[in-house]
């Protein structure tokens, strides 16, 4: 064997314990990739499996071509497809059956007057498709619908909400319908639904009353089977009998779209914000390894030096520390990939437990999903500890013979090039991150600053730690005497090492806390537009998240309006269109009486005058598009294109978004109206108590949405942005916990490089308890540095985030004292507890070996 | 002060140390009993693994007999756990090392009030001035351990054995690391101590010139007290070692004579040092 391998691999054995920091921070960002591959191939392959269960027995798909994206409905919007023109395709040769497909949102409330679902994943209503070939859907118990006001659920459904075979409920479309369950589904096979998704199968007759425009005679699409055609040849067959703005295509190719557009809208982004996360553990992760080699290769000077003496070529010293980390890669990493499909499983659990259900029966593991994260983390590994195996082939031999090597990072020649470098990458950074943020924002002039202010802290950080670790333990002499003064010097003893170190945990806090700061600015934005543009005293919202819920029924408005306690009251209903090419939301409402409930700031114009081919439109949007009152637009709705006239001009920003249609404009157009929210306001003198409780009886006869004052349903606006806060805490958690193992490692790698020091204290009278101390606080004023450093950087990249992403210069940037606080706490007790191990082995320590002389 | 009448400032009694087990054992201490009085320098010597650093280290509590006991004043060590163990050090026994006897991150001034420090007693400014002012480095207080010599650290580390006026200072190899003119400038120290503050101080050495320092020269071989030597001079310790050497054929007979021949000129310039005139042969009687 090779020389400087068979030295590398002795002294990777050699070294196990001082390895084990170094393998478990690859382990873990290796398992968190290889997770987060795992999860995407299981959920694309499960998504996949779901729309091919859902189209198995569907040869064709016949529905409108024109289609309008829209944020929570998946695929986009269609306008409906006569259901007549089925009975038409029924006569064509080949065709062996064709039904009209009604689909819509339909949300069930359970026995307990809770909605299910609606976070995340569609709840569906539809029709029962009486043909067995066509319908996903099997009966489990009970019979099809066939009486109006009977339905059919999924299992999961039913399990989720305790419904059974003859119990009455409610669907929200979201107009309250009264349903009694007379058949429990299952969907493909056995399976509790289509995923997490409920769905309620109506009688065709009642699915087009509650879930089309007309009431009847329309589908959402048509499906076809034929016994003797291929998929193709049925769409070919058919095809030239479509009435014009009708198309078709096979049920493989609608399972691929379906497929394509879950990627696109959810898939894509789930995963790569995942991926996100793994790179920073992956990042954190390089630091650790990096400084684990480095103080490896420092320690074992007088080794290298010899070999060197003896007539080691360089690149033979340089070889064997090389092969040393390649064990490391090649252990943690094989180790990593067995744990991603833990952590696979963990993910999907966490979000699970956070209320988005995913479907994740199976894992499915690609060649990919082993192959890249086991390259990158080798990869990582080798690179982390190039540089320290670079300088290990630099030894000079006479190092031999030196006492030890003094560490020049912080001052001589190698300091003052750091400084200047450091220096002017973060003064160039903040620059430019500051113009980019503010100056019309630029993401691009934003990142680019921001990366290179993380350059210049990196940079800098040996040159700053002696001083910040001063700083910073300045309290220490006198809160543990002289025990903390040596961990305060101890500390800045070696600040490139303390520098590497805590830049670990550096990167991780920043993220956190950039993530901290954007989200509390997040909600004082919510807090403020709630504030400045909702007039009214009560909201009624029904929660929903992603491509769930239903909505609040558009009657609602109109029955609180007749309330007694009631001034006004508005729906706001969410509509989407094409106004001049580009793609937009409308709020539907009733604009004449919206100033009432919101407060629209000055407006030009009248909003009572919209009538049927009137726009109403933010100034901020008109000023975009260069429009003026009087300005005429082309709307393109899903059945067609009409010309509208902009009357009136507001302040957006606020509760209502850029655009406002009356109902009766909307309606000719309209799938399946629901309003997003209604707006109340309270005759003056009304307890809000009274006023509340009037309306959430009346909301409860809609379906039970929720009734809220305006301090809550600004709370509850923010509310998601807490749940996305918690998840990115979970994911960062791993990054963190790699920074902490980094610091536990170098410690523990300083306190064998202390061995003789420490025993001379402990000779002449320092206790075990003081020497713990002594390396726990030095782990806590590491930790410190880092965090305080991480709390600096994070809220100034939060800033710029802020900024840059507010192109309107309406948010609001907030610094939330309260969870920096927890941050910077929980910072220092990690320090802390990183420090236990360390701590432990150092008070462990025989004294006698540690002065034995050599 | 009665107490210390009463006691000697450190003694072991029967006395024995046995490491590991089975065919690995080793019996370090076999049987040794001794003390050393208040007011005496005591050196003891032995070749290599005789058993005079594991003497030193289980007389000063720095490691446990296996049977017999060891006290520093009227204190059994063998009754003290780590903790008391450690404040007993501090508080009542003064080390100076071979090597690495300072903590790099501390100053002189620091590393010298080390002990006081940790056991968190403030230091008596008169007496830490004066004994900067005894061991020469008045002007190197604020400096860091690596911007002294050798011979400095060591210095510093016996001023450091001295501020907390311990009951015994125990070195092991003081001067091992040292040239001769440093070495015998930290011997002279520790002699002053004894006669000028009725010190106690006990040596462990390898060296005969130090030896001719102590008032009494204890010789261990093979874990046990095989003789005793008071008012030693260089040539009669080498002497005496050459004599145990021959028949053991263990120990190192070139190197011996060179170094006697080192520190013979190192004695010629050291400077007297002044001393009260308490009882008992002293090194002027033997000049």
């Amino acid at each position: 064997m090779n020389t400087a391998l068979r030295i590398g691999l002795r002294s990777a054995r050699a070294h196990r314990r001082r390895l084990v920091g170094t393998v478990l921070a690859v382990l873990l960002g290796v398992a968190f990739l290889t997770g987060t591959m795992v999860l995407g191939d299981t959920l694309r392959a499960n998504f996949d499996t779901l729309f091919a269960d859902a189209n198995a027995g569907t040869g064709a798909v016949v529905r409108s071509a024109d289609v309008l994206p829209a944020q929570n409905v998946p695929g986009g919007v269609r306008a409906p497809v006569d259901t007549a023109l089925a009975d038409r395709l029924r006569t064509v040769p080949g065709v062996s059956a064709a039904e009209p497909s009604v689909q819509g949102a339909g949300q069930l409330v359970g026995r307990n007057g809770e909605p299910i679902g609606g976070k995340g994943p569609p709840t569906l209503a539809g029709n029962w498709l009486t043909d067995g070939t066509l319908n996903p859907y099997r009966l489990a118990e009970g019979r099809a619908p066939a009486a109006p006001g009977e339905a059919v659920i999924n299992r999961g459904a039913a399990e989720a909400g305790d419904l059974r075979i003859g119990d009455t409920t409610m669907l929200r479309t979201p107009d309250p319908v009264r349903i009694t369950v007379v058949g429990i589904a299952t969907f493909g096979a056995d399976a509790d639904g289509m995923g997490p998704s409920t769905f309620t199968g109506l009688s065709l007759a009642d699915a087009e009353r509650h879930l089309t425009p007309k009431g009847e005679g329309q589908a959402t699409a048509i499906r076809l089977r034929s016994d003797t055609l291929t998929q193709q040849q049925l769409v070919d067959r058919v095809k030239p009998l479509l009435p014009s703005g009708v198309e078709a295509l096979t049920g493989q190719a609608a399972t691929a779209e379906s497929t394509a557009d879950v990627s696109g809208r959810f898939l894509t982004m789930f995963t790569t914000l995942l991926l996100v996360f793994a790179g920073i553990a992956l990042l954190v992760a390089t630091f650790t390894i990096h400084n684990t080699f480095a103080i490896v290769v420092a320690q074992r000077t007088r080794e290298n030096a010899l070999l060197r003496a003896l007539g080691a070529h360089r690149r033979q010293v340089l070889g064997a520390t090389l092969a040393e980390a390649a064990v490391v890669a090649v252990v943690a990493s094989a180790a990593g990939l067995a744990g991603g499909i833990g952590v696979a499983a963990g993910l999907s659990a966490l979000f699970a437990a956070l209320g988005f259900s995913l479907p994740t029966g199976g894992m499915v593991v690609a060649t990919a999903s082993v192959a890249l994260p086991l390259a990158v983390g080798i990869l990582v590994t080798l690179g982390s500890a190039l540089l320290p195996a670079v300088r290990a082939g630099r030894t000079a031999p006479l190092a031999a013979l030196r006492e030890s090597t003094v560490d020049d990072a912080a001052t001589g020649r190698t300091g003052r090039v750091r400084a200047v470098l450091g220096t002017a990458l973060l003064a160039g950074g903040t620059v430019l991150t500051v113009r980019g943020a503010t100056g019309g924002p630029s993401a691009v002039l934003t990142a680019t600053g921001a990366v290179s202010a993380l350059a210049g802290t990196v940079v800098l950080g040996p040159v700053s730690a002696a001083l910040a670790v001063h700083v910073l333990g300045a309290p220490l002499p006198r809160l543990r005497g002289v025990s903390g003064a040596l961990a305060r010097r101890n500390a800045a003893r070696n600040p490139s090492r303390t520098a590497a170190t805590a830049t670990a945990l550096m990167v991780g806090v920043a993220v956190v806390t950039l993530f901290t700061v954007f989200a509390a600015s997040i909600r004082a934005t919510l807090n403020d537009t709630v504030d400045r543009s909702f007039a009214g005293d009560l909201a009624v919202t029904a929660p929903a998240f992603g491509a769930g819920g239903s909505g609040v029924s558009p009657k609602l408005a109109e029955a609180v309006r007749q309330l007694p306690q009631v001034e006004q009251a508005v729906g706001l209903g969410r509509g989407v269109a094409r106004i001049d090419g580009h793609g937009r939301e409308l709020d539907i409402t009733d604009p004449a009486r919206l100033p009432g409930v919101v407060d629209l700031g000055r407006v030009d114009g009248s909003l009572a005058a919209l009538g049927t081919d009137g726009l109403a439109v933010s100034r901020s949007e008109a000023a975009a598009r260069g429009w003026q009152l009087g300005s005429t637009v082309s709307v393109a709705f899903t059945d067609g294109t009409e010309r509208f006239t902009v009357r009136a001009l507001y302040e957006g920003g606020g509760v209502a978004g850029d655009y406002l249609m009356t109902r009766q404009a909307w309606a000719p157009h309209r799938v399946q109206d629901s309003d997003t929210m209604v707006a109340v306001a309270l005759r003056p003198g009304v307890p809000l108590a009274d006023g509340k409780a009037a309306v959430q009886k009346v909301a409860d006869a809609y379906g039970n949405p929720q009734v809220q004052d305006r301090g809550e349903y600004a709370a509850s606006a923010a509310g998601g942005v807490d749940t996305m806060l918690s998840v990115v805490y979970a994911l960062l958690a791993l990054a963190v916990l790699i920074a902490l193992l980094g610091i536990a490692n170098t410690l523990t790698l300083a306190v064998h490089e202390r061995t003789r020091e420490l025993g001379l204290l402990r000779a002449v009278g320092q206790t075990r308890g003081q020497l713990r101390s002594m390396v726990r606080w030095e782990s806590v004023l590491v930790a410190a540095f880092g965090t305080v450093g991480g709390l600096g950087l994070g809220a100034f990249l939060g800033w710029a985030l802020v900024r840059a992403s507010d192109s309107a210069g309406t948010g609001s940037f907030a610094l939330p004292p309260g969870r920096l606080a927890v941050v910077l706490l929980a910072g220092l007790v990690a320090g802390a507890v990183a420090g236990l191990r360390p701590a432990g082995r150092a008070a462990r320590l025989d004294v006698l070996r540690a002065i034995a002389t050599d | 002060m009665t107490v210390v009448q009463l006691h000697p400032a450190a003694a072991v009694t029967d006395a024995v140390k046995v490491y590991g087990i089975g065919a690995t054992r080793v019996r370090a201490l076999d049987h040794v009993t001794v003390e050393f009085p208040a007011g005496r320098f005591t050196a003891i010597m032995g070749p290599s693994g005789s058993g005079k650093s594991t003497l030193m280290h289980c007389a000063a509590g720095l490691d446990t007999l296996s049977a017999g006991s060891a006290h520093i004043g009227g204190t059994e060590l063998g009754t003290l756990n780590d903790r008391r163990l450690t404040e007993l050090r501090r508080e009542r026994i003064g080390f100076v090392f071979q090597s690495f006897n300072l903590v790099p991150t501390l100053t002189v001034r620091e590393n010298i009030t080390l002990p006081l420090d940790l056991a968190g007693r403030a230091p008596d400014a008169a007496w830490v001035d004066a004994l900067v002012e005894v061991v020469g480095l008045g002007d190197r207080l604020h400096h860091r351990p690596a911007e002294l010599s050798g011979g400095q650290q060591q210095r510093v580390a016996v001023a450091r054995a001295l501020a907390g006026r311990p009951q015994v200072v125990f070195a092991d190899e003081p001067t091992g690391n040292l040239d001769s003119r440093s070495g015998a400038e930290v011997l002279g120290l520790l002699r002053q101590a004894v006669d000028t503050m009725d010190q106690a101080v006990v040596m462990v050495t390898h060296d005969p010139t130090a030896a001719g320092y102590a008032d009494r020269v204890l010789f261990l071989a093979d874990g046990r007290l095989v003789d005793s030597m008071d008012t030693p001079t260089a040539d009669r310790v080498l002497d005496r070692m050459k004599a145990f050497d021959a028949p053991a054929a263990t120990g190192r007979p070139a190197g011996t004579g060179s170094t006697a021949a080192r520190a013979a000129t190192a004695r010629a310039a050291t400077p007297d040092t002044a001393r009260s005139a308490a009882a008992g042969p002293r090194e002027s009687d033997r000049r």
